[in-house]
């Protein structure tokens, strides 16, 4: 006689008048390929934990947000935020769709020279701009954001030596509604410091003013946020314009737009409540072109997404190590991907999906292998019954994981693209002992 | 392990834990294993019925089984017969 199927014995509590949020079982969402290619394939030639990255959705999005902004805006110019992924294979395809380079340190800017951008295709932002950086930056004619009084000084000080001119922007931080304000970077507007240290540029003779930037912030899910920081540096730009007779060539409005990964806390997904592109353009445009400014004057409009541009287009793709029932009957799992490659975890619920149809779904907690309490990707999460060796699929990693990857007891993972074609090609290689040999000295082995 | 006296098993997986108030649903093999945990069979014989039955192997029924009696347990379905279990 054949045996029957087997399957895991469950047990679920009755919760009367307690639905899900949304009243209605949740039908489990699942990931079985990526392009067109099985997880398993990928797992199987590339190893587990692996993160891929999808050139299609790159591009898609890219034009998404090009095409919302360039419809309602006659001058935009997007710049890709090296620090959300400044993988080599990643940024060449933003140069490709025509996005210039916005960088933060000394390293990204080298990086992005190396990536072949044009120097003055560079946004310099970043608290941190040594006199070595400022002296790269205006070698290369890059569009130097300065951050505050003592760099404003320096840079004074340096392009004097150089005896060239600096190509200079101010970071202006404000007042757009969203608490607490990001005023650490940059100039106050509200208090006058922005407009003290314009005058002060404008003074310089080494210094040439040609743009205003702001950041209010990041994962901004107000988009009249925008607005109230576009209104704001538009009366800065008339003002400049009515003192100096001098019409500025940009502003920027950074980045901050949110991507669809959920936030900790949030009572909807993401998905559903996070403003489109549309929405965003349609608010920084109006704020713009309804201000003050002269249509044949406008400024161009530059944007440093980055987050809402590539999060949809990483996967993580992860292996089931264990399953354990915690002293509560809770029960949870362990996966061979942690922390360390999940920076965003800490702030985001993010989407954790099996490959195939699984049974019975229970309330469980994912942990990372990391030997570290804090070492949890999901804290509660309604999840099928897995066995060990499942392969699972993390969406929306696209943006500060990879950057923000610790190498911490283990190696960091092999990193994929899928081209256009469907081809897949190691982007950064798995790390191996050799990758620390190299950068390490041990004195005592010497002597 | 025996089953609380005030847990009540229908036979299509509902079971009610009187005591605590407590409703759950179990799925066909768990409600197979309640049952005959209240049968009193001890853990060996429920292992080879299941083999006999199912295509399974004895390590995955181990850890599946020692899993489910922790979950019944802590849900208080069932009890140690003697709290010293010696005997």
């Amino acid at each position: 006689m054949d045996k029957l199927k087997y399957d895991k014995p469950s047990i679920s509590k009755i919760n009367a008048g307690m639905p899900s949020k949304f009243g209605l079982p949740v039908k489990q969402k699942i990931i079985s390929e990526i392009e067109g290619i099985k997880v398993s394939a990928l797992i199987e030639e590339y190893g587990s934990p692996l993160f891929v990255i999808s050139e299609n959705t790159i591009r898609e999005v890219f034009a998404e947000a090009k095409r919302a902004f360039e419809t309602r805006y006659p001058k935009v110019q997007f710049a890709w935020s090296y620090k959300t992924n400044y993988l080599d294979a990643v940024c060449s395809i933003y140069h490709d769709e025509g996005s210039w380079a916005e960088v933060v340190s000394g390293f990204e800017f080298e990086k992005a020279l190396s990536n072949g951008v044009n120097g003055s295709q560079i946004l310099f932002n970043g608290p941190d701009k040594s006199e070595a950086d400022l002296i790269m930056a205006i070698e290369n004619n890059a569009c130097i954001h300065i951050d505050h009084f003592d760099e404003l000084y320096l840079l004074i000080e340096t392009s004097r030596k150089l005896q060239k001119k600096a190509r200079v922007a101010i970071r202006v931080n404000l007042d757009a509604g969203i608490y607490p304000i990001w005023d650490r970077f940059g100039f106050n507007y509200e208090n006058g410091d922005a407009w003290n240290a314009i005058n002060r540029i404008m003074l310089a003779e080494s210094l040439e003013l040609i743009g205003l930037h702001t950041h209010i912030g990041t994962y901004i899910m107000a988009q009249t946020a925008y607005a109230i920081a576009a209104s704001k540096l538009a009366n800065l730009y008339i003002a400049i314009h009515r003192k100096f007779d001098y019409w500025l060539k940009y502003i920027d409005l950074g980045g901050g737009f949110a991507s669809k990964n959920t936030l900790k806390g949030a009572y909807m997904p993401g998905s559903e409540t996070c403003p489109s592109f549309d929405e965003y353009a349609e608010a920084i445009s109006n704020a713009l072109i309804s201000s003050e400014i002269p249509h044949e004057n406008l400024p161009i409009l530059f944007l440093e997404t980055g987050r809402a541009l590539i999060d949809d287009a990483g996967y993580l793709l992860t292996t089931v190590i264990a399953n354990k029932r915690l002293n509560n009957g809770r029960r949870s799992m362990v996966i061979d991907a942690g922390v360390n490659l999940l920076f965003t975890s800490f702030w985001y619920n993010l989407g954790v999906y099996p490959t195939r149809e699984l049974g019975h779904a229970e309330e469980s907690t994912i942990y990372g292998p990391l030997c570290m309490n804090i070492d949890v990707v999901r804290d509660a999460i309604v999840f099928p019954q897995v066995k060990t060796g499942e392969q699972l699929v993390i969406e929306r990693v696209g943006a500060y994981n990879i950057t923000q990857s610790m190498q911490f007891i283990t190696y960091r993972p092999n990193v994929v693209l899928i081209d256009m074609e469907g081809k897949t090609h190691i982007i950064r290689k798995k790390e191996n002992l050799e990758t620390f040999k190299q950068a390490e000295e041990n004195p005592k082995r010497k002597s | 392990m025996k089953i609380t006296d005030e847990v009540r098993i229908s036979d299509n997986g509902f079971v009610f834990n009187s005591k605590t108030g407590d409703s759950f649903n179990v799925n066909p093999t768990g409600l197979e294993l309640t049952k005959l945990i209240a049968l009193g069979h001890d853990f060996d014989t429920i292992k080879n019925i299941f083999l006999e039955k199912y295509e399974l192997d004895d390590l995955t029924f181990e850890k599946d089984f020692y899993e489910f009696c922790a979950l019944i347990k802590y849900h208080q379905i069932t009890s140690q017969e003697d709290p010293l279990d010696f005997k």
